[in-house]
Order: structure tokens, then sequence, then C-alpha cells
């Protein structure tokens, strides 16, 4: 990795980056319009903000996606990390490889079809749509991505850590939470805020099966975007992506540390 | 282990926090327990005071929920699994919903407000004796135009559309019925017109407009409109009045061969809890001043007679939105035409957009 960086190629990712983010500031911009619409600014004001509070229905929604994150998140992360230990565990290298590619198929498959399969279920097994749909779906879909960012953690570790451990007369309950937990825990961070990610801007499966006066940001984004978006839609938006950004630099300041401990344990 | 367990701690409590916020909120807002009546409507198609008003009069809760497509609601409404009073379906899908089982007949002994629905609106071949659905809005399909760019030229017809001056200036809205629709009057045929012979004579005729033809849109053809990206668009009459509330430039025709009229209607789904509450509501929304405020506040053309005389004269008088009886007489509602005929014209449709310029 001495090679150089030449100025083409930091050009070439300044025009990236650009592109990327481009649009995110135009909207942001936007949510500061006095005026109505997306094509003339006419002037500062913090109306948009305002009227984005007083909105207790639209506050709830937001409320609602927020809670149905993080909750899938956690519950999804606790069921990836024991699918990922039992995947890791398995004695066949042929059942390893079927497990494994049983998960990455729902990784790839359609969200559309994940979210009408989910909507079919659930109207067959009388579960009423509303939180516990979305949070079911959401967990369900969110599981595999904890499942792939947590294995390579524990295809990483090696087996004599576990062995020494063993020898030393650590106890299974021991050698899972002293060695083998400590050891992924990169992994289970990565993967609990994928699916934090995953959970907050899925659309198409979210969209089968809200219902009953449940709905997240997504959805309702969506519908109202028929008739064009509303400028408090941007002050909304502006808000989410300040947000996520507090997310990201969290989870990597919660990373840094990691590193440090990690790196300890890790001989390769 | 125990940073992680840590970790998860503060994320539960957090959503426990988070979850006893959105239950008091729901509170807040009356939306737990007691009376309750679910609606299904399409994104900002009521005057959400209204709502207010409904509640403080009958101290029923309203849980509101739009939905963007017929098709999207039909998905809903077809799985169960909710329960929406009302909902607020397009002619076509009324049709589909009836033939599907999938409503609950209305009893007009609950509706004493029903006589001040326009005669004109009623007993229409998609819902005979208005037994399933009462009229919510209606309107057109029509031309919107920019006279400012077009140097002042008027445009009263389809055929307009043609002329090779409009190179390149055309919007057209992606649907296969509107665009089939178009061609098909401008020949003089019916909208719901099934020969093969027609329809292929209208395919054809839509081939030589495509010079003419800048994109073929979504919902966004308001906003490209309003921002003067093309100068003719053909759009719904609600989406015209929506475009000239933002560009007072621009102006709305229903070309005098004729074009479709449609409507919105209320209807009661199968999957109806509150079906008491429900006739109140329809009741309510056909109050004169009600539907009066909701028109106004809506711009779409409202069926409802004696709301005509507590808005304002401009807008009853403005032929573009409230067209005269001898063209209402041209205006033709979809039929269904059942899933060949439907396949057919979406075929042709598709053939149109792959046709090269």
């Amino acid at each position: 990795m001495d090679k150089k960086i030449t100025p083409l190629s930091k050009l070439f990712l300044l025009i990236v980056f650009f592109i990327l983010y481009a649009p995110i500031f135009f909207l942001v911009i936007f949510s500061f319009n006095s005026g109505e619409t997306m094509y003339d600014f006419k002037g500062f004001s913090l109306e948009w903000y305002r009227e984005l509070f007083q909105d207790t229905r639209l506050l709830i929604i937001v409320l609602n996606t927020v809670v149905v994150a993080l909750l899938s998140a956690l519950f999804s992360t606790i069921i990836g990390v024991l699918g990922a230990l039992a995947i890791h565990q398995a004695k066949k290298r042929q059942t390893k490889n079927s497990l494994l590619s049983l998960n990455n198929v729902l990784i790839v498959s359609p969200d559309v079809i994940i979210g009408a399969s989910f909507l079919i279920l659930f109207t067959m097994a009388g579960i009423k749509l509303g939180f516990y749909s979305v949070l079911l779906s959401h967990i369900a879909f969110s599981i595999p991505i904890v499942v792939l960012m947590v294995l390579p953690k524990l295809m990483e570790m090696s087996p004599t850590l576990i062995d020494a451990a063993r020898d030393l007369g650590a106890s299974r309950w021991n050698v899972l939470t002293k060695v083998i937990i400590p050891f992924i825990t990169p992994g289970i961070f990565a993967g609990f805020f994928m699916a934090l990610t995953y959970s907050f801007d899925d659309f198409a499966v979210t969209f089968f099966v809200t219902g009953n006066g449940f709905s997240t940001l997504s959805v309702e984004i969506y519908s109202l975007a028929r008739r064009g978006i509303s400028l408090n839609i941007n002050a909304l938006s502006a808000l989410l992506f300040l947000f996520t950004i507090l997310l990201v630099v969290v989870y990597y300041f919660i990373t840094q540390r990691n590193k440090v401990n990690g790196m300890g344990v890790r001989k390769r | 282990m125990n940073k992680l367990v840590r970790f998860f701690l503060v994320i539960a409590l957090a959503s426990a926090m988070l979850l006893y916020a959105i239950s008091s909120l729901n509170k807040s807002q009356g939306y737990s327990g007691g009376d309750t009546l679910t609606i299904y409507n399409w994104g900002d198609y009521i005057d959400e005071d209204l709502i207010k008003q409904f509640e403080k009069e009958t101290n029923i809760k309203v849980i509101y929920e739009t939905f963007d497509s017929n098709e999207a609601m039909l998905t809903k409404i077809e799985q169960g699994g909710t329960t929406y009073d009302i909902a607020v379906p397009s002619e076509y899908m009324i049709d589909k919903m009836r033939h599907e089982d999938l409503l609950i007949p209305l009893d007009p002994s609950k509706l004493p407000n029903l006589k001040n629905i326009d005669k004109r609106f009623m007993d229409l071949p998609f819902d005979p004796k208005n037994k399933y659905s009462v009229p919510y809005f209606w309107g057109t399909v029509g031309i919107v135009y920019n006279p400012k760019m077009l140097n002042g030229k008027k445009i009263t017809s389809w055929n307009d559309l043609w002329d090779p001056a409009l190179r390149n200036e055309i919007l057209l809205i992606d649907g296969a019925r509107e665009v089939m629709g178009m061609s098909l009057n401008s020949l003089g045929y019916s909208l719901n017109d099934t020969k093969r012979a027609h329809l292929i004579a209208a395919k054809e005729k839509l081939d030589t407009i495509t010079p003419n033809v800048k994109a073929i849109v979504g919902d966004e053809i308001k906003m490209l409109l309003a921002n003067e990206e093309a100068s003719v668009g053909l759009v719904w009459s609600g989406d015209a009045s929506e475009i000239m509330s933002e560009n007072e430039d621009l102006n709305y025709v229903v070309p005098k061969e004729g074009s479709n009229l449609w409507f919105d209607n209320m209807v009661i789904p199968k999957t109806a809890k509150n079906i008491e509450a429900a006739h109140k509501f329809i009741n309510f929304m056909l109050d004169p001043k009600v539907a009066a405020q909701n028109t106004e506040y809506v711009g779409y053309s409202t069926p409802n007679k004696q709301a005509l005389k507590h808005m304002p004269k401009e807008i009853i008088k403005d032929q573009r939105f409230y067209p005269s009886p001898e063209l209402t007489e041209k205006l033709e509602v979809y039929k269904n035409l059942g899933k060949k005929n439907l396949a057919y014209y979406n075929e042709l449709f598709l053939q149109f957009k792959m046709h090269s310029k």
C-alpha cells in the first residue's frame, strides 16, 4: 500500500463524492427555503422545521421508524450471532456450505418478493398488520446480514485459541463469553449497525406489512411523493441525515476502541 | 462481553422509552381504544381540519392512512389483516372490487345527505344504483399548456397535439388508457373501444406523434410542467389545478372531441370494523358546507350540487373544471374492459413507448 495517490485519482474521488453528496446538500438547503417549492429559493426560514414539529402524526411515524430499527437490530443481532456460531460449529463442510448459501439466498432475493411473502404469511397466520408484523419482518431480513458480518470474524479466529482456553480449564460457557464473543465483538457491532441502517431505509418489505394506523417513514414519504413533496419532508430528511451521521461517528469510535482491545488477542 | 451486554441494555432501554413516548403521543391524539374510524385515502386528499371537526362532532377518533395507487390499496384490502373502514378508490377499481366481493353495501337510510349529489354523477356503469359507492371527487383528462411558451397559440382539440410546431414539447402521463384514449378520441372513437382495427389505427396514429413527445413520465409531470421544462402535458384535471396554482402562466383544456371522466368514490371495504362510524363519516363528507370546504382545499371538482352554492363564483364558473353540459355529454367513464382487452391496450401502449423517433 505504498503506492502514491496520483492527482488524477484524487480528482476522481472528489467527483464521486460530489455526485454522492450533492443531491443531499441540495435537499438540505431547500429545507430552509421560505418559499413553497424546490425550484426557487426565496429566502432563509425555519418555517418547515416548525411545521414538522407541530405535525404529531409525522412525529409518531418518525418515532415508529426509530423504534422498529433499534428493536429489530437488537433482536436480529442476537439471533444472527447465535446463527453464525451454529454455522461455524457445523462439523461437515457440506452442511456449513449449504447453510451459508441458504443465508445468502435471503440476502440477494428481491425485497418485493420477501415483502409479498411476508404479507401472505402474516395474513394466513392471522397476525394483524401493524407494529409487530413490521418488526418481525425487519428482524427476519436483518438476520442474514448479521450472520454475514459475524461469520468472517469467527473464521478469522484461530482454533488453537479455544483449545488453549479449554486446556486451561475454561468451561464451555467461559469459552463462549470470555474468548469467542470478545473476539467477534467488532463483527457484532458491524452487524448491529448494518441491521439498523437496513431497517431504517427499507421500503419494499415494509410497504407490504404496514397497516392499521402503523406506518414508517419510507412508506409515508412514498405516498406523499405523489403530489410533489412538501418541503417539511426536506426538513425531516435533513434531520435524519444528521442523525445517521451521528450514528456513523458513534460507530467509528466504538470500533476504534475495540480495535485496541482486539489487537492483543489476534495472532495471525 | 460486558461491554456488549451494556450496549444492548442501553438500546433496549432507549427503545422502551421511545415506545412509551409513542404511546403517550398516541394517547394525546386519542388514537388508542374507544370508538375509532380508519380511513384509507390518497395522499393529501382531504382538508385535515375537517377530520378534526368530525372528531369533535361525533367523538369518534379518526386514524388516517394514505396510499398512492389503486393497486396498492387493493393489495392491502384483498389480503385482510387491516381494518380500513373507508377507502377511496377510482371507478375502475370499484368495479373490480365489486366483482371480487370486497365491498359492503351501503345503507342509504343512514346517508340522508346523499340527495345533495348531482344526479349526473349517480348510477354510473361502474356501480349501478350506487349500491357500494358514493362520489367523492371527479375530474377529466385534458391538456395543460403554456401559452407564453407557445407564443399565444391556443390548444382546443386532441389533434392540435399532432402539430409539427410542437416538436419535442409534449409530456405524457404514463398510463396506457389515458394515452391510448387520447388517440382514440382524436380519431372519433370511444375510449372504451375494443375493436382491434380501431385500436391498431389509434396506435398507428400515436406513432406519428413521437417527434413531439419529450417524455412519458409519472407524477413528476406536475413539477416538470410547473418548471416550464415542457410546454404541453397530458394530465388529469386535479393535477392540472395543482400545476396552475404553482405556475399561473399555464392553462388547462378539456379537448372538444371529448375525453375521460374519472371518479374517486368512498366505499366501505369488507375489512371494516366500524361500519356505523363509516356511514357517519360518509354522510358528514356529503354535507354541503363540508364538501365545499374540502373542495376548496383539494382543488378537484366536487359532485356535490349543494356544495357549489357555498363556493366562490370564480371556481364554479370555471369551465375548465366544471365543463358545460354539452361537453360533459362527450365525456366517458372508463369501463372495465376485461383482462384480455386491457392486456391488448397495454401491449399497444408498450409498443408505442418503444417506437423510436
